[in-house]
């Protein structure tokens, strides 16, 4: 099995960036948010600072009804923390999963706009995991963790504060700890970084192997390969396991450091206590009071060392999210050019997919506006190669495609598809209703836009048959429409489109050839008055054509009207006379 | 109404058990864990014991030693903490690696069962897509076998909190009945909120895969989306579908912390009320400052195993929306009944009188050693034969018989029939691997017989035009192979199989004519020798393909309506003239 190349992985820095532009849009909210969250770590302090002064009021002797005040002020505290912990939780979950959804949203939005070339080569498995997977990471721990850890560190913070506020040698003694977590941390890092690098990619070819023998399993059941496509799910749903297993025995002998901080930091705190106590700089109540703040703090120095491992592989998560997102968009932008009619050019194309191997050696082409021309060659020969290029879909190694004068790079991404659009061989119906379905070309259109264009490629008949008509859902999950029909609709997503050029790639190649007459005569009236640069497999798609193209490894051989070819007895009327059956 | 529904009811339906719903899933998970579990919960208790036993050691150390100035018993508190810490950490460290590696086994048992599920040769019936399987055996699996962690957390918890109330009642009888009693109080209260949550957890986790789901459909169909410039259209929609979600979980916060705050302040007020008593007995002398401290310490400590507590009925509501999601597949029926163990004998196919889609009273034989073509006008007749004859149909979906070698099909053993029988749809389904594992499918062959099935599929291009040749990579989907070769590899795996009845739906559709011809011959050499008794089913209007057919059968409107050679046909009948000579 071999390893595909996988999409970009952003920096460390440029993940924080990204992270930080997102709370700048959200200023104000951040802000409240951290402010009220403040408040709800002050309000858990109240307390322990109380029970101090308590307990030197005891030694004192001090008179019972002392209780009176102190039970007030706690539970004052009591009452306002908990209403501030529940508003700023609220409102963390506002702000984080905002941002969720942005993020989700940009990386679709980046995955569909993915050079089409990219994403053949990465597979869709590391995009997969990436928008499943990594965004579930990123869901997790906006919702679960991020709020524990925002109230963890402003509790920290606040409790040092305390304790340097009660006496600075006390605090001083409480800080001891500080660098042993962060020695606990800088152990911890450089080691499990790596595995939950290793972890993700298992994650990723786990997706892989799951989804494409999910996607093929009639395929599978044919060939009775179940039990090998299950024994290599198996295998790297295995390897993630164990990759899982091991981190975590990293994360205890973390835990095990943490542990010993804490108490080596209570040891010190008591003992200075112990000192100052005998010298009389501080009360057994102030030693009492920081001794146990420390001990408050166990929890959420656990959760902020803990979290970071979650954090970690956010962080993780968010570096592949983002490095999907930073892929510079290439596309060409366009300089506002606008073809002057609906002719297609296509001018010494040459192209290679693999250096050195030259496919197309120089084609020239011509489609005149509302012409028809047909590309016919046996495999191989580059007609797919043109087609893609030709609609723009693929870059050519050298040579100009231009629409009405204008080249397609002046055109840009945007324009160029308000010109020339291609249906390819591969057909996909979208999950959904069968109107949003086509109504993808033209959010616009309406409703009997949408019925016009499925009458005008014959689907109105089986689509009004249908229970819910235009509102049956299709698709995974929904109906299954034959190959015949997902190509119907292909073809009135291009007629609501509506180009002025229109490229057909094999488009009635996927109904099967009982189907292909229909379909024929669907492409046929999808493509009236466009220019149309059909990729013939059937011929009696070329002798319907204008003109018609051979090809024969990456030349053109001839070119003419059909009757010319077949008279001129050259390649083509070899092909026409082999396509008759004779 | 035929001979084969009563021999369905005599069948013996045996069924493995599987877990159906979402609790006896999580039952299971529990009874298969069943020691680690305990044993982590013990261990687990211990540790929560230790870190119950920090305020009281913290209690004793300041009354003992500090407010004293013993020197000695200073030494003693400072090695005995030590000793507590030392229990503590190894407490966890231990039971926690056993139960993650408990977790992390039942994650990976559940996804491949999820696997093995949808993979059965008998198929499932589930509406669940691709993208939300995929959901299911990431996210799903993991979250149900948090039950483990979960258990062991509570078992802890609960510990924490009955060994404190043993720590308070010896201190003071109505201190310790007040923990004892507040407790439970406080937790049958917050777990009245809980099924309110369960609801919305559910709902929550349902948009959210649905958000997962179309992220994959869109990415599945990035190629014609691109084709015809809908890529913003379909960011549009998932921006929509995005933010719906985002509605939905805000809302499941919103009710979360209400719940957080509520469940803060009501404990922070138990609390309130341990402390001020102990306070007030304090400043009566009724019992020590070191009494005190221990119990400031425990009142303070036992919020946290409390606070855990409260957090159950959330986990516990996650947990089962995974596991009900779980039991969506796992629970799912199987397409197909148990199979049964007839062999059959010869490589006749017989259907007769077959209603099934769009067939209505299909009734035909292919002898053993025929070369059988199936012109079918309307395509939905040639999708329904190919469904019919996969074997992937349950005889309960379709009224009339298939017989294989004399046997009904569905009697027939399962793995037995699709070897008997082998149906390559039109659509096909490569996968991830290279040229070689593609065509054999998981058999060994030797070279030589590959090298003959890619000629006789006109598949030899795609090995010759690259260096690695049979070992060149192929991508999930076949996507690196253009529409032709992925057909003509399919068809080569298709041919290797050597299968007995083999049935081929529009092999040649994206082949050019000459090649075409090229197969159909090598099609005949490969399979129909003078001795050969296999039988090949083409269910095609190529007239390439029907030219070597033996027989020639017309279907229109779901049933056969004219039979005979392709020659003579072509010759008699003008509307069979029409669909295949183009």
């Amino acid at each position: 099995m071999t390893t595909p190349e996988l999409l970009p992985i952003a920096t460390g820095a440029r993940s924080g960036r990204w992270l930080l532009e997102q709370l700048k849009l959200r200023r104000v909210r951040t802000a409240v948010t951290l402010l009220l969250g403040a408040l709800a770590a002050a309000m858990s302090l109240v307390p322990v600072y109380v029970f101090g002064v308590l307990v030197d009021r005891v030694r004192d002797g001090a008179d019972s009804s002392t209780i009176i005040g102190v039970v007030v002020v706690i539970s004052v505290a009591a009452v306002i923390g908990g209403i501030v912990t529940g508003f700023s939780g609220y409102l963390i979950s506002t702000l984080g999963e905002g941002i969720l959804a942005s993020l989700r949203e940009a990386v679709v939005r980046r995955a569909l706009h993915l050079p089409v070339a990219t994403l053949e080569r990465v597979g869709k498995g590391d995009l997969l995991s990436r928008v499943g997977d990594d965004v579930a990471v990123m869901a997790k721990s906006i919702g679960e963790v991020i709020p524990q850890l925002v109230g963890a560190f402003l509790l920290v913070c606040l409790s040092m504060i305390t304790m340097l506020g009660i006496d600075w040698r006390l605090g001083l003694a409480g800080l001891v700890a500080l660098p042993m977590y962060v020695l606990a941390l800088r152990w911890y890092l450089p080691r499990s970084a790596p595995k939950y690098a290793a972890e993700r990619v298992a994650m990723g070819e786990r997706a892989q192997s799951f989804v494409s023998s999910m996607q093929g399993a009639k395929t599978v059941r044919a060939y009775g390969l179940e039990s090998a496509h299950l024994k290599e799910i198996d295998r790297a749903s295995a390897k993630a396991r164990d990759i899982g297993v091991d981190v975590f025995r990293l994360f205890t002998r973390f835990g095990s450091r943490s542990n010993r901080a804490e108490c080596v930091g209570l040891s010190v705190i008591l003992l200075a206590g112990f000192l100052l106590v005998r010298g009389d700089y501080v009360t057994v109540g102030e030693t009492t009071a920081a001794a146990l703040l420390f001990h408050r703090l166990f929890n959420p120095i656990g959760t902020l060392l803990f979290t970071f491992d979650d954090i970690q592989s956010a962080g993780a998560s968010l570096a592949r999210l983002v490095g999907v997102i930073d892929i510079p968009d290439e596309r060409p932008v366009g300089d506002g050019s606008v073809p002057s009619d609906a002719t297609l050019d296509v001018t010494d194309l040459r192209h290679e997919y693999e250096s050195g191997h030259e496919v197309l050696h120089g084609v020239n082409l011509r489609v005149g506006a509302g012409e028809t021309v047909a590309l016919v060659g046996s495999t191989g020969a580059g007609k797919s190669t043109i087609a893609a290029i030709a609609a723009g879909s693929m870059a050519s190694t050298s040579g100009t495609v231009r629409v009405g004068g204008a080249s397609l790079d002046a055109l840009g991404s945007e324009g160029l598809r308000r010109h020339v659009a291609i249906v390819s061989q591969e057909v996909h119906v979208f999950a959904g209703r069968l109107i949003d379905d086509v109504l993808l070309a033209a959010p616009d259109a309406g409703r009997e836009n949408v019925e016009a264009a499925l009458r005008t490629v014959g689907a109105w008949s089986w689509v009004e048959a249908l229970q819910n008509g235009l509102d049956t859902a299709v698709g995974e999950g929904g109906r299954q429409l034959t190959a015949a029909q997902s190509q119907q609709l292909a073809l009135a997503r291009l007629v609501l489109a509506d180009p002025a050029v229109a490229v057909l790639d094999e488009a009635t190649a996927e109904a099967g050839s009982s189907g292909a007459r229909d379909l024929e005569a669907a492409a046929e009236a999808a493509t009236r008055g466009r220019s149309t640069l059909i990729v013939a497999h059937r011929l009696t798609q070329a002798a319907a054509a204008d003109r018609v193209v051979v090809l024969e490894h990456g030349r053109i051989l001839e070119q003419g009207p059909h009757e010319e070819l077949v008279a001129a007895g050259g390649r083509y009327a070899q092909l026409w006379e082999a396509w008759q059956g004779r | 109404m035929t001979d084969s529904v009563p021999l369905r009811h005599a069948r013996t339906v045996v069924e493995e058990p599987s877990p159906a719903t979402g609790s006896a899933i999580l039952r299971r998970t529990v009874r298969r864990h069943r020691t680690r579990l305990i044993v982590s919960s013990l261990l687990f208790g211990v540790h929560q014991l230790c870190e119950t036993m920090v305020p009281v050691a913290i209690g004793l150390i300041v009354s003992r030693a500090i407010d004293t100035g013993d020197v000695t018993a200073m030494i003693v508190s400072l090695v005995g903490l030590a000793a507590l810490f030392v229990t503590l950490s190894y407490a966890w460290r231990i039971g926690a690696r056993i139960i993650v590696v408990a977790i992390e086994r039942e994650a990976h048992l559940v996804r491949v069962e999820v696997a093995g599920r949808v993979l059965d040769p008998r198929g499932v019936r589930t509406e669940l897509s691709a993208g939300e399987l995929l959901t299911v055996s990431t996210s799903d699996a993991e979250k149900e076998s948090w039950i483990l962690d979960l258990i062991a957390r509570v078992f802890a918890s609960a510990v924490a909190v009955v060994a404190s109330a043993v720590a308070l009642l010896i201190i003071d009888v109505p201190l310790g009945l007040a923990v004892v009693i507040g407790t439970p109080v406080i937790l049958v209260a917050l777990q009245r909120l809980a099924p309110l949550l369960t609801r919305a957890a559910t709902a929550q986790q349902a948009r959210i895969a649905g958000v997962s789901g179309m992220a994959t459909d869109l990415v599945s169909g990035v190629r014609p989306l691109r084709g015809i410039g809908a890529e913003n259209a379909a960011t549009e929609r998932f921006v929509t579908s995005s933010r719906t979600a985002l509605a939905a979980t805000l809302k499941l916060a919103r009710a979360n912390n209400v719940y957080q705050g509520l469940s803060a302040t009501v404990n922070a007020l138990l609390a309130v009320g341990i402390a001020g008593t102990a306070g007030w007995f304090a400043l009566q002398g009724r019992i020590s400052v070191g009494e005190l401290i221990t119990v400031i310490g425990l009142a303070q400590f036992v919020i946290e195993p409390l606070t855990g507590l409260a957090r159950i009925p959330g986990v516990v509501a996650m947990v089962r929306g995974s596991a009900d999601r779980l039991a969506l597949v796992l629970g799912a029926e199987h397409v197909l009944p148990q199979s049964e163990s007839a062999v059959p004998a010869g490589t006749d196919l017989g259907v007769d009188n077959v209603r099934f889609r769009s067939l209505d009273g299909l009734t035909f034989r292919a002898e053993p050693g025929e070369m059988l073509g199936v012109v079918a006008y309307r395509p939905q007749d040639g999708e329904a034969l190919a469904a019919l004859l996969s074997g992937q149909i349950s005889d309960a979906d379709y009224t009339g018989s298939v017989r294989v070698g004399g046997i009904p099909a569905g009697e027939i053993d399962l793995r037995r029939a699709r070897e008997t029988v082998l149906v390559e749809p039109h659509l096909t389904d490569l996968f991830a691997g290279t040229v070689r594992s593609n065509v054999t499918a998981g058999r060994e062959r030797p070279d030589a017989e590959l090298d003959r099935v890619l000629q006789a599929s006109a598949a030899t291009d795609v090995v010759e035009l690259h260096e690695a040749g049979l070992d060149h990579a192929v991508t999930d989907r076949g996507a690196s192979l253009s529409g032709g070769q992925r057909q003509r590899v399919a068809l080569a795996r298709a041919l290797s199989v050597d299968a007995p009845v083999l049935v081929l739906h529009d092999p040649t559709t994206a082949v050019d004519a000459v090649t075409e011809h090229a197969i159909a011959r090598g099609i005949a050499e490969l399979r129909h020798t003078e001795r050969s008794s296999q039988t090949t089913i083409l269910i095609t209007t190529s007239p390439a393909l029907l030219s070597v057919t033996h027989r020639v059968l017309v279907v229109d409107d779901g049933r056969v309506v004219a039979e005979g050679t392709h020659h003579d046909l072509a010759s008699s009948d003008a509307q069979y003239k029409d669909a295949v000579l183009r």
